[in-house]
C-alpha cells in the first residue's frame, strides 16, 4: 500500500528537504504533492487524493491553523490526517492544533528521524509494514 | 544582568541547535565583526516583543542549501538561498522563543529577505539588544535580536 502526501510549506528548501526524508525513509510513498499555503493545498485537495498532509503553520495567505479549520469544515477531507512542521513550539499552541484536528506535531529543528516517527505513528502502519491498532493524535517527537 | 546573560545564553544555544541540526554548520562564537552579503529578519510579538536578523556571508549561504538539501554547487539557486536563509531566521526564532518560555505563546511574522552588504559589529550592542558573532568553515555569521 503506498500513500498520496502533501507538503504544505512557503519555504522552497523545506518542502524539498520533507520531500527528500519522506522519500528515503522507507515510507510507502506514490505521490508527493507540494503546496506553498494553505489555499493552495485547498486547490490541489479539489483536484487529488492525498492521504496524509504535512504543513507549516506560519505561511502567507492561509495559515495552518486556518488550513485545518478549512479541511475541518470539509465532510470529504476532514478525516485526513495532518501532522503540523513547525517553529512554533509553544504547549499551547500545540493543543490549539490538536483542538482543530491535527494529528502531530513536529518542532523545526528536527532530525529525519522525527518525521519518520510521526509520518508511521499517524499513518498507523508500522515501519515493517504492519498496522498499528490505534494511532490516535501524536505528541511531538522528544527532542 | 543576569537575565541579560541568560537570554544571551538561550539565544546561542538555539542558533547552535539550528545551525547544527538543519544545515550541518558548526559555529564558534568569535569576537570579529561579520562583513555579510545578506540578512534576514523576522519579528515576534507576545509577552515579549522583538526583532531577530541573521547576517550571512554567500559562501555559508552557499553551504547550508548543499548541506540541508544534499546538492553540490551547480544545484544552489538564487530562490533556495532565499529559501534557506529565511528559514534559519524563522527557526531561530522560534526556537529561542520556545526554549525562553515555552508557557506562552509567541506569533512570529513571516521572514524577510534582502541581499544587502554591510559589516556588523559586535561592539554595536544597547540596552536590550544581543548582538552575536560566529565564524564556521564555511563562513561567518552574524545574529543580532532586540527586545522593543
Amino acid at each position: 500500500m503506498s500513500f498520496n502526501v502533501l507538503i504544505v510549506d512557503d519555504s522552497g528548501s523545506m518542502r524539498a528537504i520533507i520531500k527528500k526524508i519522506i522519500t528515503i525513509s522507507g515510507f510507502q510513498m506514490d505521490q508527493c504533492l507540494e503546496a506553498e499555503n494553505g489555499r493552495e493545498a485547498m486547490e490541489v485537495l479539489s483536484k487529488s487524493w492525498i492521504d496524509i498532509i504535512i504543513s507549516d503553520i506560519n505561511m502567507p495567505e492561509v495559515n495552518g491553523l486556518e488550513f485545518l479549520d478549512q479541511l475541518r469544515k470539509s465532510e470529504t477531507l476532514k478525516e485526513i490526517p495532518v501532522i503540523m512542521i513547525t517553529t512554533e513550539g509553544s504547549s499551547e499552541r500545540m493543543q490549539e492544533a490538536f483542538d482543530r484536528g491535527a494529528k502531530g506535531f513536529i518542532k523545526k529543528p528536527f532530525l529525519p528521524e522525527d518525521i519518520k516517527k510521526i509520518l508511521f505513528q499517524v499513518i498507523g502502519v508500522s515501519e515493517n509494514g504492519g498496522y498499528i491498532e490505534d494511532s490516535g493524535s501524536v505528541d511531538e517527537c522528544d527532542f | 544582568m543576569e537575565d541579560t546573560l541568560r537570554i544571551q545564553e538561550v539565544l546561542m544555544n538555539a542558533i547552535f541547535e539550528v545551525f547544527e541540526k538543519m544545515f550541518f554548520v558548526f559555529l564558534e562564537p568569535v569576537d570579529e565583526d561579520v562583513k555579510y552579503d545578506m540578512i534576514a529578519s523576522i519579528n515576534f510579538t507576545g509577552p515579549v516583543s522583538g526583532e531577530i536578523d541573521v547576517m550571512l556571508t554567500s559562501d555559508l549561504a552557499n553551504s547550508m542549501v548543499q548541506n540541508m538539501l544534499g546538492v553540490g554547487e551547480g544545484g544552489v539557486t538564487r530562490k533556495l538561498i532565499e529559501d534557506c536563509v529565511k528559514e534559519s531566521v524563522n527557526m531561530v526564532g522560534g526556537n529561542f522563543l520556545q526554549k525562553y518560555d515555552s508557557s506562552k505563546v509567541f506569533d512570529l511574522s513571516i521572514p524577510v529577505f534582502k541581499d544587502e552588504s554591510a559589516v556588523f559589529t559586535k561592539t554595536d550592542a544597547i540596552e536590550n539588544t544581543w548582538n552575536l558573532s560566529f565564524e564556521s568553515s564555511e563562513g561567518l555569521l552574524g545574529v543580532k535580536m532586540s527586545f522593543s
